[in-house]
């Protein structure tokens, strides 16, 4: 464990040294991931699907704020909803319009939060969202949680009909307008899943806000679990399509996500809780304190004894151990003849000094230095 | 010398004017009240936007069942509910848009007062400064 918490230390260091850089990746490798997940799913339009596009837009988005790469992951779905039909295009706009009016205007920075439920739901873990969402966030999460799932489960209508949807004429256009919204809003497993993860997200977020052992651990179980009891119960009700090895290996990897997060954000020893009870004029206080548990890396220390002679001094064997490259401790080398030059005049300085001292005490001029004027 | 609390004072004035700055400076520049207003009436006007565009595609998904064999009565106790229900939305977002925004403006004001105070006393080491050099 304590291996493990030193490795954490050196991760947060790392992260701190390097952290515009980490982020600039992470931010790519998710514009990456985003875009060709939403070409390679509805790409009906082949200039903006090419991987030139996928790999250009995530690049840009690098280096633009978040909001930026939701802009243009809304813009890029509608142009390839354009290019299968204008009536689809049209209600998904709507569509995405109404979530800015309702959510995102109030908190633009949070935006981005709408992305990954879509690209969960798109890589087939949704049951990880409620327990990151849970964990990391408030209960107000639960909106972007749910325009995700709504937005990834549109694409899913458009990329599974999108035959029904394509034609010209004007009869086919009203037609294809009131089927597309029909088959969205009617879509019983979109609602499901919207349930499903907006219940997840609550129990986990009430779970880790309680005073109790092992708080985050349970959370992360408890929630994984409702989602699936909610996706599963309901998929039986509603003879939906779900799968159940999927769906069931969905919330255990969002078991193994909450325990690395925890590990992250929270690692706390329990064992050393503290419960203390004290008062004032107005109130009881009853205060449970749980220590953090922490580990300093072990670094290593380089003493320069003399300006002329440098010794290297390693702190722990483990410390040495981890860099073999680097020069170990070295030993103290035989004085050689230039070494002695160079140590002689030292000693004479030193001696010239001491004397000097015992000198200026003897006589009392120290004394007189002293002396206040 | 490198005066280190020179350089933490001007960092953090850097990172707000970065982060916060142009806005905060905007919102300022209303009192509370004005500001809160003015942002609600423009939310209500949004939210009845919205609502226009959700009731719409409601209509396009599920008309021809609500208009079939409809008569007076029914037609107006719909009217009610829509009415009903914008009213309801307007009120829930007019109060919560109210009290939302004047805790933005109220937090805006607090880090502009910061910001400011962090200002005066740049601006006292920097004429320190000058006076020991004369």
């Amino acid at each position: 464990m304590s291996t493990l918490l030193v490795w954490r230390e050196k991760l947060q260091n790392i992260y701190a040294q390097y952290s515009i850089y980490i982020r600039k990746a992470l931010q790519f490798v998710l514009g990456l991931v985003l875009f060709g997940l939403i070409n390679s799913n509805v790409g009906f339009m082949e200039a903006a699907s090419s991987v030139f596009c996928t790999v250009g837009l995530a690049a840009v988005c690098t280096f633009l704020p978040m909001i930026v790469t939701v802009f243009a992951a809304t813009v890029l779905v509608l142009v390839h909803f354009y290019a299968l039909s204008m009536p689809v295009a049209a209600v998904s706009f709507v569509v995405f319009l109404l979530m800015y009016i309702f959510y995102f205007r109030f908190t633009p920075g949070k935006a981005w939060l709408v992305l990954l439920p879509a690209i969960a739901f798109g890589l087939k873990i949704p049951f990880v969202i409620p327990v990151v969402f849970g964990l990391m966030g408030t209960p107000t999460w639960i909106v972007p949680a749910a325009c995700g799932v709504v937005s990834f489960y549109m694409t899913e209508t458009v990329k599974s009909s999108a035959a029904a949807f394509r034609s010209t004429d004007a009869d086919g256009l009203v037609t294809s307008l009131m089927s597309f919204t029909r088959q969205m809003l009617t879509n019983q497993e979109m609602w499901l899943m919207v349930m499903a993860v907006v219940l997840g997200v609550l129990v986990v977020n009430l779970v880790r806000t309680r005073a109790i052992d092992h708080a985050w651990k349970i959370a992360s179980a408890s929630g994984a679990a409702v989602s699936l009891v909610v996706a599963l119960a309901g998929n039986i009700v509603l003879d939906g399509g779900i799968s159940y090895p999927s769906a069931v290996l969905s919330a255990v990897l969002g078991v193994a996500v909450g325990l690395v997060l925890e590990f992250l954000f929270f690692s706390v020893d329990y064992s050393r809780t503290e419960n203390i009870q004290f008062e004032d004029d107005e109130y009881y206080y009853y205060v449970k304190a749980v220590p953090k548990v922490g580990v300093s890396v072990p670094e290593k220390q380089v003493k320069r004894i003399t300006g002329s002679q440098a010794r290297v001094s390693g702190d722990s064997a483990e410390n040495d151990a981890e860099t073999p490259g680097k020069k170990k401790a070295e030993k103290k080398p035989p004085v050689s003849r230039k070494n002695r030059s160079t140590e002689e005049p030292a000693k004479q300085n030193t001696e010239e000094i001491l004397l000097t001292r015992s000198l200026s005490r003897e006589l009392g001029l120290d004394q007189d230095k002293e002396q206040p004027r | 010398m490198v005066d280190k609390r020179k350089i933490r004072l001007m960092t953090r004035t850097a990172i707000y004017e970065k982060e916060y700055g142009e806005e905060d400076v905007r919102i300022c520049s209303y009192y509370r009240k004005d500001y809160s207003s003015l942002n609600t009436w423009i939310t209500l006007i949004w939210i009845t936007v919205g609502y226009a565009l959700a009731a719409g595609l409601v209509f396009l998904c599920g008309g021809e069942t609500l208009l079939e064999g409809i008569t007076i009565l029914r037609l107006l106790i719909l009217l009610a509910v829509a009415v009903g229900g914008y009213l309801v939305l307007l009120i829930l977002y007019g109060v919560g848009a109210g009290s939302f925004y004047k805790e933005k403006h109220k937090r805006a004001k607090q880090r502009v007062k910061r910001y400011m105070r962090d200002l005066a006393r740049l601006e006292k080491m920097n004429q320190k400064k000058e006076i020991n050099r004369s």
